[in-house]
């Protein structure tokens, strides 16, 4: 009996014949830190080799600012630069929380990135509950909120999304 | 994209791997009980964690599962005669029990101690349920029984049907958290299926096609969570559950039975997927249970006397491209278990990870493979118990909620995702 083009397609020895190329990073990410326990675990996720990734902290969210212009720090030791620059030609943003510290900025961002159609995703260190605001902030805008993550979770989340 | 080291560390589930060993910590369906009907029914081959045995049921009603081959010169027990309380091996006459203990050597003097150093590998066999459940590790460490609700129900509430897939099992496995593609293969089921049409919640599912995601660990594994826009000022959020290494559930529909799946390696490119539906506080109707029997909801409509699904790759699955066009299915395959297993099957026997391109949305399973790769690794170098095997952590459930916009599915539905014997599930 002959084999189906299913049967036959899905075998292990069709399987060899998939091409292989090498896979161009498919993402300009931003890693933006919240608050400072999420910097720390940030600057040491940053020492590792990514392709394009760049690594960020956040300065004070001032009263009466527009988002966009909420400074960020570069871990790499860039001097400050506007949301708004940090934001343009990327397609991805990860934002790090383990506290409510940050939670002005998170809406700050989430906003920011909801305008520009940036996919955002929020890793929430820690068990949650030091984070709950900074949570509720991002929750309208984090296509996917990671609870209760560690730094393993953050550095499988960017190594999964090949940045 | 997954590292090919790790690919394989979470896809080989033999003997000695370190996947494997987390495998043998937890009790696993074996088989059907409906495959050992009664007392000396014939034995039935089963293969699983690689490992190739048999399964019989002996004259007292004692459950067995034993290495397949006879320990005289390995012929194959599934020829066995099962009779007087033992498996008898048709070449030479050796005889077992249950414990896979000879009991005869007929070419041995009548009172030879010879056949007592004889011993088959064998693992306990227990029906919990409608299945019959194996733990294949150490004895010593034998967990508790099973404790998911599906088989904690009276039998008249719950069915369960299992199916062979061709494809190593994380990659069936991980279709069972993967909500984001409810909306697109199975559109069609949620419009006719008779388990599955009718709901309100099935509105949402179509009106919102891009949903949000939040992943929460609990006790025994994950929890998913899916948003999606409600009435205004609200999200209907369903939640599915994971427990691990390998049972998911899916957030219900209106008073539908609830469904999921346990998803069991054979071997390295074959599994098992367990589907069942049950409800919680009342008999299936005859209906449903037909319905259940006929292939649709999660189960699948099998070519009869095997546990093959009618429609599968040597078929192609009976695509029908008309039906595709006329948008009555998304993909042409007709039933949602074949929707996704004729989808999961194409990817090869096992899915080279390294070529995958994960969004932010595949996040359950980014996580989900992450627990799988820690509790491995930490069974294997220090010997730590994984989540799961507590029963206590198999008392979960799935719901599908509708929530103001301001909470948080987890802190709003402790109560909904914890097994409580006499009350509904959370459905919308
Ligand atoms: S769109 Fe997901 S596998 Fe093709
Ligand atoms: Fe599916």
């Amino acid at each position: 009996m002959s084999l189906s083009q299913s049967a036959r397609a899905a075998s292990a020895a069709e399987s060899r014949f998939r091409i292989t190329r090498p896979i161009a990073p498919a993402r300009n990410a931003r890693v933006i830190a919240l608050d400072r326990a999420a910097e720390a675990v940030a600057r040491r996720v940053a020492a590792r080799s990514w392709a394009a990734a760049r690594f960020y902290a956040c300065g004070e969210a001032a009263e009466g600012r527009p988002p966009e212009a909420l400074a960020l720090f570069g871990l790499d030791g860039v001097p400050p630069v506007a949301l708004r620059e940090v934001l343009a030609g990327t397609d991805v943003v990860v934002v790090l929380a383990a506290g409510d510290a940050g939670s002005r900025q998170a809406a700050a961002i989430g906003a920011a990135c909801g305008a520009r159609a940036v996919t955002t995703a929020g890793v929430v260190l820690g068990d949650g509950f030091e984070a709950d605001e900074a949570v509720a902030a991002l929750r309208p805008y984090a296509r996917v909120l990671l609870l209760s993550a560690d730094e393993a979770d953050v550095v499988e989340l960017l190594t999964a999304l090949r940045v | 994209m997954l590292r090919r080291d790790i690919n394989e560390l979470l896809t080989q589930t033999g003997p000695g791997t370190p996947m494997g060993e987390l495998f043998r910590q937890y009790w696993i369906p074996a088989l059907l009980a409906e495959e050992l009907p009664e007392n000396d029914s014939p034995p039935v081959r089963v293969k699983l964690l690689s490992e190739r045995m048999v399964a019989f049921r002996d004259s007292e009603g004692r459950y067995g599962l034993v290495d397949e081959f006879c320990a005289h010169r390995g012929a194959s027990l599934w020829f066995g005669r099962n009779e007087g309380s033992g498996l008898r091996c048709p070449y030479h006459g050796w005889k077992y029990d249950v414990t896979g203990q000879c009991v005869e050597v007929p070419s041995e003097a009548d009172n030879s101690s010879f056949c007592q150093n004889v011993q088959l590998t064998a693992y306990p066999l227990v029906k919990v349920g409608d299945l019959l459940w194996t733990y294949m590790g150490d004895a010593a460490e034998q967990p508790p029984l099973p404790e998911f609700e599906f088989v904690q129900v009276p039998p008249e509430q719950t069915y369960t049907s299992k199916r062979w897939q061709q494809s190593n099992w994380l990659q069936a496995f991980e279709g069972g958290i993967d909500s984001s593609h409810v909306t697109f293969l199975h559109s069609g089921g949620l419009k006719t299926d008779p388990l599955f049409k009718g709901a309100k919640g099935n509105e949402y599912n179509m009106k919102d096609t891009k949903p949000f995601f939040e992943v929460a660990d609990s006790e025994g594994g994950l929890f998913v969570g899916a948003r999606r826009n409600a009435e205004p000022g609200t999200y209907y959020w369903r939640i599915t559950p994971w427990v691990m290494p390998a049972f998911t559930m899916v957030p219900p529909r209106g008073d539908h039975p609830v469904h999921g799946h346990f998803w069991v390696p054979i071997d390295d490119e074959n599994c098992w997927t367990y589907s069942f539906d049950y409800h919680p506080v009342r008999a299936l109707t005859d209906q449903e249970r037909q319905a259940m029997v006929d292939g649709h909801g999660v189960h699948s409509r099998n070519i009869p006397g095997t546990y093959r699904p009618a429609a599968n790759m040597d078929n192609d699955y009976l695509i029908d491209r008309e039906a595709q066009k006329r948008g009555d299915t998304y993909s042409g395959v007709a039933g949602i278990a074949m929707q996704d297993a004729s989808l999961q099957e194409s990817m090869g026997p096992i899915v080279d990870r390294t070529k995958e391109r994960l969004v932010p949305a595949d996040s359950g399973i980014i996580k989900a493979r992450q627990k799988l790769r820690k509790a491995a690794i930490a069974l294997r170098d220090e010997g730590v118990r994984p989540p799961g095997v507590d029963p206590v952590h198999h008392r979960v459930r799935s719901a599908a909620v509708v929530l103001p916009q301001a909470e948080s599915f987890l802190d709003s539905c402790r109560d909904a995702v914890t097994v409580t014997p006499g009350v509904a599930q959370s459905s919308v």
